[in-house]
Formats: structure tokens, sequence, C-alpha cells
């Protein structure tokens, strides 16, 4: 029995063999190398549709920067985004060629230069026909951009929170309780970035650090209005961008990025109440 | 006036959060300012707050379309600095405050249904300045029917 298997398997290798041999190798050689090209593109269509999540962008500037930056390369993409991934199908209209990724999206961090560097870059793949090599090096060129420093941020923050306390009526020295709560809420937030807590318990933690402070300025009665330095001491945490782009995202049809956005802001409201109301509480008044 | 200045450096303040480029910085003030005029000078008349964030902000949604051509950046980053001193985050936080004190701190029903007025007011002014502030940011270009600033010939 075996013996006829054996005998068997030997001549349909021969069969094959023969197929193979007939098989123009310069034609297999081309398939492989547009499949390398093709996953290549999608890794970096994938990384700046990350990218750009990160950043801040509401989904429909992702889509529309894909779109844009595929066409430059002469694909056609179709993407699904969602708020910790995202899938994308790169093919090419005249081929069977597709290739479907998926990629995790790291925490955010928002940075509105890093949404205009890549749509200015967009833009200018479209006009000048970027190749592959030329846009992945614009990414490198747009991710290692620095920040404003640390301090500036601070002070200008610390500013905007003095402004909210002006504009609820408050005046210089509630202005500079406020400034005080949020630049010490602030530093604590930044700081404990590095030791990579839940992003939550850092905002809570913020927000209680900052109220008590700002309760202080209300037990030593400075000022006329000491309890609007306490109400926009913690107002420099609320998601702003969250929720105007969960709304954005409503009105453009991405129900679930909308709503999904929305509850995370929503999160972020309830660890900031949270805070304030344990300070509250701590001090014992209404 | 005073307060209008404030809600440019406000805006200001939180542009420099979200790392705006540098040459964007004097346009998010100005903007502000001018959102945080129209805003308290249409609520000094006492027009309703949730009309009068929405005329503000579709004022600063018109004019971003010309200052997106001269500029050069996505309008996204310089709409959504000046709006945020029309802080919808501070009703939500309001919202939470009063469910919180519903919750755990008043027994007397009188309180309470002060406590549950607080919430819905204040919970659906957050939503409702929410609605007013996207539909300002995103009119201008709806009704244009464009999906990019750069398109526009006009």
């Amino acid at each position: 029995m075996l013996l006829v298997k054996f005998i068997s398997q030997k001549q349909t290798q021969k069969k094959l063999q023969k197929h193979y041999i007939y098989l123009p190798f310069t034609d297999l050689k081309k398939e492989m190398d547009a499949s390398k090209e093709l996953i290549r593109t999608a890794d970096l269509l994938l990384e700046i549709s990350s990218l750009l999540m990160v950043s801040g962008a509401n989904t429909n500037r992702v889509n529309l920067s894909i779109n844009r930056f595929a066409s430059a390369l002469n694909y056609s993409t179709s993407c699904f985004i969602s708020h910790k991934s995202i899938i994308i199908t790169v093919y090419k209209d005249n081929t069977h060629l597709s290739c479907t990724q998926v990629k995790n999206i790291p925490p955010y961090a928002i940075n509105f230069e890093i949404i205009s560097a890549v749509s200015k870059a967009s833009w200018t793949a479209i006009e000048e026909r970027w190749t592959l090599e030329q846009i992945a090096k614009e990414i490198e060129n747009i991710k290692k951009q620095n920040r404003y420093p640390k301090l500036v941020v601070l002070l200008a923050v610390s500013m905007a929170g003095a402004g909210f306390c002006n504009i609820f009526n408050g005046d210089y020295i509630n202005m500079g309780v406020a400034f005080v709560s949020t630049f010490i809420g602030l530093l604590i937030f930044q700081l404990t970035h590095k030791e990579k807590y839940n992003v939550y318990l850092r905002i809570f933690a913020a927000s209680l650090v900052a109220s008590i402070l700002a309760s202080l300025g209300i037990v030593f009665n400075l000022g006329t209005n000491p309890e609007t330095a306490l109400a926009t001491s913690i107002l420099f945490l609320v998601p702003g961008v969250a929720l105007i782009n969960s709304f954005t995202d409503l009105l453009d049809n991405n129900i679930i990025n909308g709503m999904v956005r929305f509850t995370t802001g929503l999160m972020t409201v309830l660890a900031i109440a949270l805070g304030l109301f344990i300070a509250m509480a701590l001090f014992q008044f209404n | 006036m005073e307060v209008a200045a404030w809600s440019g450096i406000a805006a200001l303040g939180f542009g420099i959060l979200f790392n705006i480029p540098k040459g964007v910085i004097p346009t998010v003030f100005i903007l502000g300012f001018t959102a945080g005029l129209i805003k308290f000078g249409l609520m000094h008349f006492n027009i309703h707050i949730v009309l009068a964030t929405f005329i503000a902000v579709f004022f600063v949604g018109i004019i971003c379309m010309p200052i997106a051509h001269k500029i050069h950046h996505p309008p996204v980053v310089f709409c959504i600095p000046p709006t945020i001193p029309m802080i919808p985050g501070y009703f939500a936080y309001e919202t939470v405050l009063s469910v919180m004190n519903f919750i755990f701190k008043e027994a007397n029903p009188s309180e309470r249904s002060v406590l549950i007025d607080a919430i819905f007011t204040n919970g659906f002014t957050m939503f409702f300045i929410l609605i007013s502030i996207t539909a300002g940011i995103s009119l201008p270009m709806l009704l244009l029917r464009k999906d990019s600033v750069k398109k526009l010939e006009d």
C-alpha cells in the first residue's frame, strides 16, 4: 500500500514541477514587489491616520487626509476608524491586489501643529506627486517636532484659568488664586504622565489638588468672590476638544466615534467633578 | 470689554496647551477676543446664552474661511481654541456636581427638587451650547457644500 502511495506522490510531483518550470519568472517577482509595496503603503497610511487620531482630529479629517495621500500614490482606500484601533484596506482599482491591516492607536495627546502639518503635507503630496519614500520622510519630520516648553504651557494655561475667573466676575485676587491652583494642578497632571497612571486617576488627582488650593482661598476669605476661584480653578481640565469633536463626528454621521468621544468627555467630567466634590466635602461647605 | 480681553487670553492659553503652530497665535487671540466681545455684548442685552454663543461662534466660523486661505492652516487649528472660553464644560461640571449633591447629601424634599431643577437646567444648557458651538463652526462649510477650505474659489 505504502509503495503505491509513494509512486503516485512522485508522479504528481513531476507534474507540478513541469508546470512550475513553465511559469514565467518575471511575472511572479513583479507581483511579489507590488504586494510588498502595497503592504508598505498600508502601513504608512495606518501610521498617518493613527498620528492624526492621537493629535485630536475628527474622523472626517482623518478620512480626507488618508484619501488624499492614497490618491497621490494611485491607490484607493477604505477604512474603519474607532477609538482604539484603525482597520484599513488598500487596493488598486484595476488589479485584484488588496491589503488589509489593523493598528492600535496609542494614548491621546492633543497637538494641533501635527494636524496642520499633516494636512499641508497631504496637499503637497497631491500637487507634487510624491512617492512612498518622500511621504514617509515627511511624516518622520513631522513626528520629530517639539511641543512648547513646559513652563510656557504652565504659564499660559494658568493665565487662561485666571481669565475664566474674570469671566465669572472674580476680582484680581480671585484670579491670582485661580492662577496658582491651575498652575499646580496642571503641574501634577503633567508629572504623573510619565508614571503612566490611568488618565482618569490623573485627572481626579489634578482636580483634587487644584480645588483644595482654591478652597484655601475661601477659608482665608481672599478677594470679593472666593467661590468663583473654586469653580474656575478646575476648568483647565475640561475636555472641550473631545466634546466638540464628538458633535462634529455625529454631524458627519460617524455615530460610533461621536458617541465614543462623548463618553470619554463625560468620564473626564465625572473625574473632575469627583475631585471637586471630595475637596468640598473635606472643607465641608456647599 | 475687559472680559473679552480675558477670553482672548483664555483662548490663547488653551491654544498653547493644544500646541498650535507659532504663526497662528495672534490670530487665535484676536478671534478669542472678538468672540468674547460678541457673546458677552449680546448677553448684556439679555439675549439667551445659547443664542449668543451660536451667533458668536457662527461669526468665528464665517471669518475663519478667508483667514484659512491667508494663513495656510486648516480651520480646525484656529477655530477650536477661541470657542473654549464659551465653556460648555462648566455646565457639564455643574450638572455632575448637582447629581452628586442630589445622591449623597440632600434628604430634604424641597432641596431635592431645587437640585433636580439645577441638574436639568445645567445639563441641557451644556448640551445646547455644545450643539450651538458645533453648528456655528460647521455651518459655513456645510452651507457652501465644500469638503475643504482650499477648494474655495471665493
